[in-house]
């Protein structure tokens, strides 16, 4: 166990690490997210529509984006460096890679997440509600059922010649219950429910996080089977 | 030779299909007694439910034989996933016409976000991303496991997504949904949906068979060519560039992109 937990870490260590050096991923997605705050402000009528109404949705619909965004790089580097049968050679079981690239994906993507939240409070002066903490473990939740099913397919669509544009016909329709509860819990977290409200749709989204993991974990490795 | 028999099969299921679809329509045209409420529209009823039936059907079909696949790779699964998506492609799309065509009369309105036909929808999408997968994959072995990858990934998402999406309705309830299909249905009107409901699943299994066997035979003449038999047709060349699909031969060592 001790044996697997270090393998995992190290390459999430070596993913992240790779990625604070490159900054591609954390750029790209960075500033897709303040980009769409300035756009979303140009989509409304504000004497009409109260952006406190529509945040919810907003927000969530650019996790989504701006997730899809980076997970289709996921294997990027990799491939084109040949460097993923490096990987793939070392004596680490299959799962525990796809985990860590689940991981450092997760790390990166509640970034993007934290930023989309600030940014959008910013811009449109919006108020989280009184729960920051039970918000911060709605969003993680989904945010990790999510980077599963991004990383797993990563995986597919980076050995196809569609390469990622094929990645958001393959994620979206499966991400309709975390969008529904995701959204749900946190309207009503915005509008001050208190959190027996909002804890069933915390639990689907904890059913979603663990189908979507665990499918990933058990799968991955017909996906990078040569 | 195994391939007669499939073909016979096929002919069998796919003809008594149509036979009973051609009965069906006469049914639904002329014998069938109008619902009260709906009027006319409903009869369409008759052929949406069972197509609805069939898309999901072939969805099982699609996961299953992927997820046997991926335990045994033998290349018959593969291809029975394969005749089973086509298939189930064609149902859905049915489905999501009917589904509009009689909710404009009943309800008002083209598109409802009504969980069934919102399921149906993402269903259709996930056959798309099936079929992309399938074609645009560089290796001919892996576009195989991608697809069953892709099938049974969808596959156990669908039961969330079912209780997501009534869910959503319950939340934001729609006064003009009528039940079409209640428990007391007119005797008469249930024969006939049953009728629709056989005749559309051999229909199904007749086009599956039919698929199944031209995939078998796309694959003998694949792996033919690649081993330089001599293939029946007259000038056999060993060099066809034009093979749909790469016989196991052709070496797993699949070279990665550069």
């Amino acid at each position: 166990m001790r044996g697997y937990l270090g393998q995992l870490s190290a390459i999430v260590w070596k993913d992240l690490v790779v990625e604070l050096r490159t900054k591609e991923r954390i750029l790209s997605m960075g500033g897709f997210t303040v980009l769409v705050g300035v756009l979303f402000n140009y989509g409304l009528d504000r004497s009409v529509v109260r952006p406190q109404d529509l945040a919810a949705g907003w927000i969530w619909v650019t996790i989504v984006f701006t997730g899809v965004l980076g997970l289709g790089r996921t294997f990027e580097m990799e491939r084109s460096e040949g460097a993923l049968r490096g990987v793939l050679m070392s004596p680490v079981p299959r799962d525990a890679i796809f985990l860590a690239k689940v991981l450092s994906n997760f790390v990166l993507t509640m970034l993007a997440a934290i930023l989309v939240f600030a940014i959008f409070g910013l811009f449109f002066d919006l108020s989280f509600g009184s729960h920051p903490l039970v918000l911060l473990a709605v969003v993680a939740t989904g945010t990790l059922g999510f980077t599963s099913l991004g990383t797993l397919y990563s995986g597919v669509t980076a050995g196809t010649t569609m390469g990622d544009t094929l990645l958001p016909i393959l994620v979206f329709p499966l991400l309709v219950p975390m969008v529904i509860y995701g959204v749900t819990a946190t309207a009503g977290l915005f509008a001050g429910l208190p959190v027996s409200e909002v804890s069933g749709n915390l639990r689907m989204l904890m059913a979603f996080a663990l189908i979507t993991t665990f499918a990933g974990a058990g799968l991955f490795r017909f996906i990078v089977e040569e | 030779m195994q391939l007669g028999r499939i073909g016979i099969s096929a002919a069998i299921l796919g003809g008594l299909g149509v036979l009973g679809t051609l009965f069906l329509h006469w049914m639904v045209f002329f014998w069938v007694p109008t619902e009260a409420t709906m009027g006319i529209v409903q009869r369409i009823f008759y052929i949406h439910v069972p197509s609805a039936w069939v898309a999901f059907l072939a969805f099982g079909i699609v996961a299953l034989a992927g997820a046997v696949y991926l335990w045994l790779g033998d290349e018959r699964l593969d291809q029975t996933a394969l005749a089973a998506a086509e298939g189930g492609m064609i149902f859905t799309t049915i489905v999501l016409i009917t589904g509009p065509l009689w909710a404009v009369i009943a309800w008002g309105t083209y598109w409802t976000w009504e969980p069934r036909l919102t399921l149906t929808l993402l269903l259709w999408f996930i056959y798309l991303g099936y079929f992309l997968v399938r074609r645009t994959t560089e290796n001919p072995q892996a576009a195989k496991r991608f697809a069953a990858v892709v099938g049974i990934v969808g596959a156990v998402n669908i039961p969330l997504i079912h209780v997501s999406v009534l869910w959503f309705r319950s939340l934001h309830p729609q006064p003009v949904v009528l039940k079409a299909e209640g428990p007391t249905l007119h005797p008469d009107m249930l024969l006939t949906l049953m009728v629709g409901l056989l005749s559309f699943t051999l229909l199904f299994l007749g086009i599956f068979l039919l698929r199944f066997g031209v995939a078998r035979m796309e694959y003998e003449i694949a792996y033919r060519e690649a081993r330089g038999a001599p293939s029946p047709a007259p000038s056999g060349s060993p060099a066809s560039p034009a093979a749909p699909s790469s016989p196991p031969s052709a070496g797993p060592e699949a070279a990665p992109s550069e």
